[in-house]
Formats: C-alpha cells, sequence, structure tokens
C-alpha cells in the first residue's frame, strides 16, 4: 500500500476470498433490518478500525455460495463532515465491495436518491437498489413503476419490506448474479450546469494524466474539489504540486464569485434538482399532499395568541390532574406520617432524641415526602406531554412570542433549554459570541420555570391551596413566563441585535402516548425525588430542627430560627409574608422542598397534632400563601444554576443574578400582595 | 437558486419550523426535513442536542426535574 490509496480504507476480508456485499443508505432506512435478513444469525458485531463506529458483518448464504455483508453507517451524503460519513465514504472508495446495496427508503425517495447520486459519481457500478419501506409508502399512496426505474436510474431496483421480508429473496438473488458478473449496470450520474461541466472537464483532464487516475474516478476527484473538500484536496496537492493547485482552486473562486455561493451547495442544489427531474420519470403516484388534521392542528398550537392559551389550557389541565388524583393520596400520607409520629413518640425516652426524630426528621422529611404521589403525577402528566409531540409546539409559541417581546433569535437555544433544566441552558449561552447578549442570557435564563419547577410549584400549591390548585398553579408559572418574556423584552431592548444564528425546527408527528412508557419513565424521574428527600431534605430539615430547638425551644423567642427570621421579618412583611415564611425561604436556598420541610418543623415543634397542610392553611390567607409560593418559585435559581453561571461568566455575574432573582421576586412579592390587599382577597 | 438554498434563505430570514417552510415553498414538510438533512451532511446546519445536555449538570442526580424529551429536533446554522 503506498500513500496514494490515503483516501480509501481496504478490509482485511478482502483478503478472505469471500465477495464483499456492503449495504449503504441514509440513517434509520432499515440496513440492520435488510442485513439480519440477509445474514441471519450468522453475525459478528466489532468496531471499525481506530473509531468506536459498530462495524456489523454477517455471512449470507445463497444456495451453495457465501457472501460476506458488511453493514456501513448510515449517511446523508458522503461529504467527510462526520466520522460516520468517511468511513461509509473510504470503505466505498476502496473498492472493497464486490456489489454495493444502496438500501433507499421509498416514503422519503428524494432524499434517499441523494446519496445514491455520490454513490454512482464514486464510479462505482455494482449497485443494486433496495426500495425499502415500500408498505409505508404504498400506506402513503405512493408508488412507482419500478422497471421505468430501472431503466432511468441505470441500476436493478428491488421494491422491499425488510420488516415483513418481502422481497428479501428477489435481493438476495440479485446479488449472487451481479456479484458473478452477471448483471450489467449503467448507472445514471448527475450533469450540471455548463460553467460546472466545463470546470469538471478541465480538471479532469488535468488529473487524468497524473496516478491517481488508476486509483480514482477522476470526474469524482474534480468534483470534490469544486466543492472544496480538504480531505481530496490534500490527496491531489501530493500529485500535482502547489502550483497547479493553486491554479485550480483560482479557477474555483472565479466560479464562486459568478454564482456567488460556495461551489458545494451550488452543485447539492443541482443534484438535488437533477434527481427531482428523475423522479418524474417513474414516480407515478407523489401522494397525497392535502393538508392534514396535524397541519390544522399545528396552526392553531403554534399560533401565537391561540397557542398561548391552549398552553396555559393545557398546564391547567395538567395541573387538574395531578391534584384531583393526587391529593387524597398526598393527604393520606401526610396523616400517616404524624400518625407514625406520634405513635413512637412515647417510646422514645430521651427527649432529644424524640425531638430530632419526631419533629426534625418526620416533621420534616415527611411533610415533603407525603407529596410523592403528586410528583410522580406531575411526570407522567408530564411524560405523556412530551410523548405527544406537543412539547415542540409549545416552544414554538414560546418563540414566536418572545420574537414579538424583541429577544434575539440566537437566545432562544437557551430559553428552551430552560424548560427542561436551566444549568445546560445556561451551558449553551456559549455559542453567543457578543459577550453583552451572553450576560443577558445568562441573567433571564433562570426566569424560565424548568422542570423542577414545576415540582416546586405543585408542591405549594397543594400545600397552601385546598381549593382551586390548579388554577393557583398555572397563574404562578404563567407570571414565571410572563417574567421570562418581560426580561426578554428588556434583552431586545438592551441587546445591540448582533448576527443571528438562525435555526430551524422539525415538528414531530403528534402521537398517542404510551401509557407504560410514560408510567416507567415516571418511575425513574422520581425516584430522585426520594433520593433527594433521603439527602438534601433529611440534613436540612435536622438543621432547622437544631436551630428551632435551641438555645431554646420555639416560641420562647430565643431559638436560633426565630431570631433569624426576626432579622428579615421587616421586610418580607412588605409582602405580608411572617418571620416562619422568612426562615423557610432561607433553607429553600439550599433546596427549593426545604420551605415545606421547615413550616414541617416549625408546627411540628409546637406539638401539633393535625397534619400539616390543615395548619398551613389556617396560619396563612390565600393571598399569602399565594406570594409564598411565587416568591418560592422565582427568588432564587438553584444552586447548581448558580455555579453554571459562575462557570460560564464569573463570580461577579453569578452575584448579579442572584441579586437580579432577589430583587425581582421581591418587587413582584410586594407588588401581588398589595394589590392583591387592595381587591380585597 | 435551488431549494436547498431557498431553504437557508428562509431559515436565515426568520421561519422556524419545517411545516412554515414547507408552506412557503409549496412542498411537503417531509422533504423539507430531508433536504435539511442533506445540509447538515454538508455542514450548514447543526442539530442541537437537548436531551443529553442535562448530562452537563452536576446535581442531576438530586434535581427534581428533568431534561425536557424534546421529541422534534432542532438544527442551527453554522457560520
Ligand atoms: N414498515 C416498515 N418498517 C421498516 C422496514 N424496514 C425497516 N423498518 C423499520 O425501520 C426502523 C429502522 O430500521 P433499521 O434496520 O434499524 O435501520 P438502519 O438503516 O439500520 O438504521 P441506522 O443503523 O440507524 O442507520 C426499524 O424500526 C425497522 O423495524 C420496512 O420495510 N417497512
Ligand atoms: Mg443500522
Amino acid at each position: 500500500m503506498n500513500e496514494c490509496h490515503d483516501l480509501k480504507y481496504i478490509s482485511k476480508n478482502k483478503k478472505q476470498g469471500l465477495r464483499v456485499i456492503a449495504l449503504a443508505g441514509n440513517p434509520n432506512v432499515g440496513k440492520t433490518t435488510i442485513f439480519n435478513g440477509l445474514t441471519g444469525l450468522r453475525q459478528h458485531v466489532g468496531n471499525w478500525p481506530g473509531v468506536t463506529v459498530e462495524k456489523k458483518e454477517g455471512i449470507l448464504k445463497y444456495h451453495d455460495k457465501e457472501f460476506l455483508v458488511i453493514d456501513l453507517p448510515g449517511t446523508y451524503s458522503l461529504t467527510a463532515s462526520s466520522i460516520d460519513e468517511l468511513i461509509a465514504r473510504n470503505f466505498l472508495l476502496g473498492s472493497n465491495a464486490d456489489v454495493v446495496v444502496d438500501i433507499v427508503d421509498s416514503s422519503s425517495l428524494m432524499r434517499n436518491l441523494f446519496l445514491t447520486m455520490e454513490i454512482f459519481e464514486m464510479g462505482i457500478k455494482n449497485v443494486i437498489i433496495a426500495l425499502n419501506k415500500i408498505d409505508i409508502a404504498k400506506k402513503r399512496g405512493i408508488s412507482f413503476d419500478v422497471k421505468k426505474m430501472e431503466k432511468v436510474i441505470g441500476v436493478p431496483v428491488i421494491p422491499t419490506n425488510a420488516k415483513s421480508g418481502e422481497g428479501v429473496e428477489e435481493l438476495k438473488a440479485m446479488i449472487s448474479g451481479m456479484a458473478e458478473g452477471k448483471a450489467t449496470t449503467n448507472p445514471i450520474t448527475p450533469i450540471y450546469d455548463e460553467p460546472i461541466e466545463q470546470e469538471i472537464g478541465h480538471i479532469s483532464g488535468v488529473l487524468s494524466e497524473t496516478p491517481l487516475a488508476q486509483w480514482y474516478n477522476v470526474r469524482w476527484l474534480a468534483i470534490k474539489l469544486l466543492t472544496r473538500d480538504q480531505e481530496v484536496i490534500k490527496l491531489v496537492l501530493n500529485y500535482l504540486g502547489p502550483k497547479k493547485m493553486d491554479e485550480i482552486l483560482i479557477h474555483i473562486s472565479e466560479l464562486e464569485r459568478y454564482y456567488k455561493h460556495p461551489l458545494d451547495i451550488v452543485i447539492a442544489n443541482q443534484k438535488y434538482e437533477f434527481i427531482d427531474k428523475l423522479m418524474h420519470q417513474f414516480v407515478i403516484h407523489f401522494g397525497e399532499v392535502h393538508e392534514t388534521f396535524s397541519d390544522c392542528m399545528d396552526k392553531i398550537l403554534t399560533h401565537p395568541l391561540y397557542g398561548i392559551f391552549t398552553l396555559l389550557g393545557v398546564f391547567y389541565l395538567l395541573f387538574k390532574f395531578v391534584f384531583t388524583i393526587g391529593t387524597p393520596l398526598q393527604e393520606f400520607l401526610d396523616n400517616t406520617f404524624v400518625s407514625f409520629g406520634q405513635l413512637i413518640a412515647p417510646h422514645i425516652g430521651n427527649e432529644t432524641l424524640r425531638g430530632l426524630i419526631v419533629n426534625g426528621i418526620i416533621g420534616g422529611v415527611g411533610s415533603v415526602l407525603s407529596f410523592f404521589p403528586l410528583v410522580f403525577l406531575l411526570f407522567v402528566a408530564m411524560s405523556i406531554l412530551e410523548d405527544s409531540g406537543y412539547m415542540a409546539r409549545a416552544a414554538t409559541v414560546m418563540e414566536k412570542i418572545m420574537r414579538i417581546f424583541g429577544l434575539p433569535g440566537k437566545s432562544f437555544i437557551p430559553m428552551v433549554l430552560a424548560f427542561g433544566c436551566n444549568v445546560p441552558a445556561i451551558m449553551s449561552t456559549r455559542t453567543l459570541e457578543d459577550e453583552r447578549d451572553r450576560i443577558l442570557t445568562m441573567l433571564v435564563n433562570p426566569l424560565v420555570p424548568c422542570s423542577a419547577r414545576m415540582v416546586v410549584i405543585t408542591f405549594l400549591t397543594g400545600v397552601f391551596f385546598s381549593k382551586h390548585k390548579a388554577l393557583v398553579a398555572v397563574g404562578i408559572y404563567a407570571i414565571s413566563l410572563f417574567l421570562a418574556l418581560l426580561s426578554a423584552l428588556i434583552l431586545g431592548k438592551f441587546v445591540i441585535k448582533g448576527e443571528e444564528s438562525p435555526f430551524v425546527m422539525e415538528l414531530p408527528e403528534y402521537a398517542i402516548p404510551s401509557w407504560k412508557i410514560a408510567l416507567i419513565h415516571s418511575w425513574e424521574r422520581s425516584k430522585e425525588f426520594l433520593r433527594k428527600a433521603g439527602t438534601v431534605i433529611l440534613f436540612g430539615s435536622i438543621a432547622i430542627w437544631y436551630l428551632s430547638s435551641y438555645p431554646q425551644a420555639m416560641g420562647s423567642g430565643l431559638s436560633y430560627a426565630e431570631k433569624l427570621g426576626k432579622v428579615f421579618e421587616p421586610f418580607t412583611m412588605l409582602m405580608g409574608l411572617d418571620w416562619k415564611a422568612a426562615v423557610s425561604l432561607i433553607f429553600g436556598i439550599i433546596a427549593k422542598e426545604n420551605v415545606i420541610a421547615t413550616y414541617g418543623v416549625i408546627y411540628g415543634i409546637g406539638e401539633n397534632e393535625e397534619a400539616l397542610i390543615m395548619l398551613m392553611r389556617v396560619a396563612m390567607t390565600s393571598l399569602q400563601a399565594f406570594v409564598l409560593a411565587l416568591v418560592t418559585t422565582l427568588y432564587i435559581p438553584c444552586i447548581a444554576t448558580i455555579g453554571a453561571i459562575r462557570a460560564e461568566g464569573g463570580n461577579k455575574w453569578a452575584t448579579v443574578a442572584v441579586i437580579y432573582n432577589l430583587l425581582l421576586s421581591s418587587i413582584i412579592g410586594v407588588l401581588v400582595y398589595n394589590i392583591g390587599l387592595f381587591l380585597g382577597l | 437558486m435551488g431549494k436547498l438554498d431557498d431553504i437557508l434563505e428562509l431559515i436565515k430570514e426568520g421561519a422556524r419550523t419545517s411545516k412554515e417552510i414547507a408552506e412557503r415553498l409549496e412542498i411537503s414538510a417531509e422533504e423539507v426535513e430531508g433536504i435539511i438533512k442533506i445540509l447538515e451532511s454538508l455542514g450548514y446546519v447543526e442539530k442541537i442536542e437537548i436531551g443529553e445536555s442535562c448530562g452537563s449538570c452536576p446535581l442531576k442526580k438530586i434535581c427534581l426535574g428533568s431534561c425536557i424529551i424534546f421529541k422534534g429536533n432542532i438544527y442551527q446554522m453554522k457560520k
């Protein structure tokens, strides 16, 4: 082997004497399914040399003959932009295969044939097209004249349904025949515009005089040079030397100026158009292109005005579902924990230990744990929403509204990510070049209610409200969103709109969610909740218990907790919250559930016999409760988010972010409380 | 110039979903999505991984929330 072969990968199997069949195609077209159909159980899975891309090999037995079948990685083209493409391309370039089976998805033939054309352009002749997923095409009303297709394309075409095995026998026969040289093919290759064809001709002429012509198809090399393929440029440079290469590159630049675009996109466009024309020769029906039900749904669901109301409606139903089913379970658990505490209390002799266990641990952790059913149901509901394909629509609506509010498009991705978790969202601001854009996006981001915040909202409304829970929860959610949008408005005003980094979203098909998946999924997620109850909240509860019991028990006005709370009370009273709320908010900094745990401990210490939620509902007016729930949701990002901001923007911005959130939530708290008072709530 | 280019232009102009683009070009959303895949492979757009990005969170283990499973893909234009 000498350096001239450096683009090629030469398979060892070549030497084993077996004829090699390579399966190529776009991702997800059914290559592996066909591979299994051809080889049965005679397979071996390994890696491609030097990389961790899976390589599947197997033996196809047909009559008394054996062939080695290799499943190539799925790719959409044969540029060298990803490792998968490079593997497939180098394998095909190395003439390793006696037959290439190009598997195409007949229900989206256009993009599939793009790869086919690239394979043909390499000069590979022994190709069979497996027109797979023919069942799906049929369902969509797409039909082909296969004979005509063979004639137009120039290679055998075999319709298959790999899933049912239909056509696989014919495919085997064709493979066997072609491997033995019994089939002649004449693959069609795209023809480009005159200026491009001229340059291809020119470069091919130059290359024909080099040894490269023995190993590669020169037309393919020429086209790849035009598209400035780095691998090919390097290869050709070895043979042409810098002077001739520069000449070629100058020509390419001239062409690029002529087309006002890089040639790779020009060539891809023309290739695509070429395929479009080809298809019209052998596709009998292109399928129905009328407006589907899902198109109509999308018109409403992604409309900026109707969409936002639907969004709120959907979340209202979500909370309604959670509370309707979850509340009785939650109350049952809460009562159980209280009774359990009372049951074991007399049996613990040591007073301190009794306080710790009954008030601290059972009071704190128990009150949080009793919310497990609500958390679980929330995850079930969210899972179902996600599975249905609705979330992508919700994101689209948000984006449209954000755009109306003036948020630069480039901040959208961090915002969408934030609905899941603020941490990756903040990390993703890294892609924004402008320092100011980045910082502002980072500051606004924690206002988007992440999925954990949904839990907190569920939690707080569950505790504080006996009626209209779903409405309150949606209200808090909506205020949160509104603040994010408001901040977006500020962002839009202050950020000088730099260069946009546009994006596009593929809306998934609507799907009927699977209960089973939703349940499994939700269990996985809510397990974390249990774990958290066992760690952060357990330690939090113990700390709260200690601070509330020493140096003297609460009620004396001397406990650490009371003293601490009283320091902040004058301030929190502006939003109608007393020292207890102040203490709980302080503990909530570590984990927002601690807000509930704190109340659990505080009321537990008062030797109350009733369940926590009963006590809470008398202790506070609905307005106070709403303010507390709202402020808890907003007042501080979680520790990980603060950490992420620190990592991305440094200490200064982490501090600013915390202060911004605190300030904003205080202002909102005071506003809502006073407006509420004014309205007589 | 051609469909690939038209789609890139529309994305630059602010079309946000494949359906929007499909409507503007009067082709099917599936075809638009197919072209986006080709554009990805040519290196003009890149897919944004949403799910996996949650792996970057140090508190993943104890976080109450979870990465949204965002069905549907988002592609970002590359420079
Ligand atoms: N209806 C139908 N489904 C098919 C057919 N062939 C494959 N599938 C399904 O399509 C999906 C993808 O099939 P795979 O064989 O994994 O596709 P692949 O090309 O190997 O995919 P990658 O390895 O990811 O590139 C699976 O769910 C198959 O069951 C077919 O002819 N008809
Ligand atoms: Mg596969």
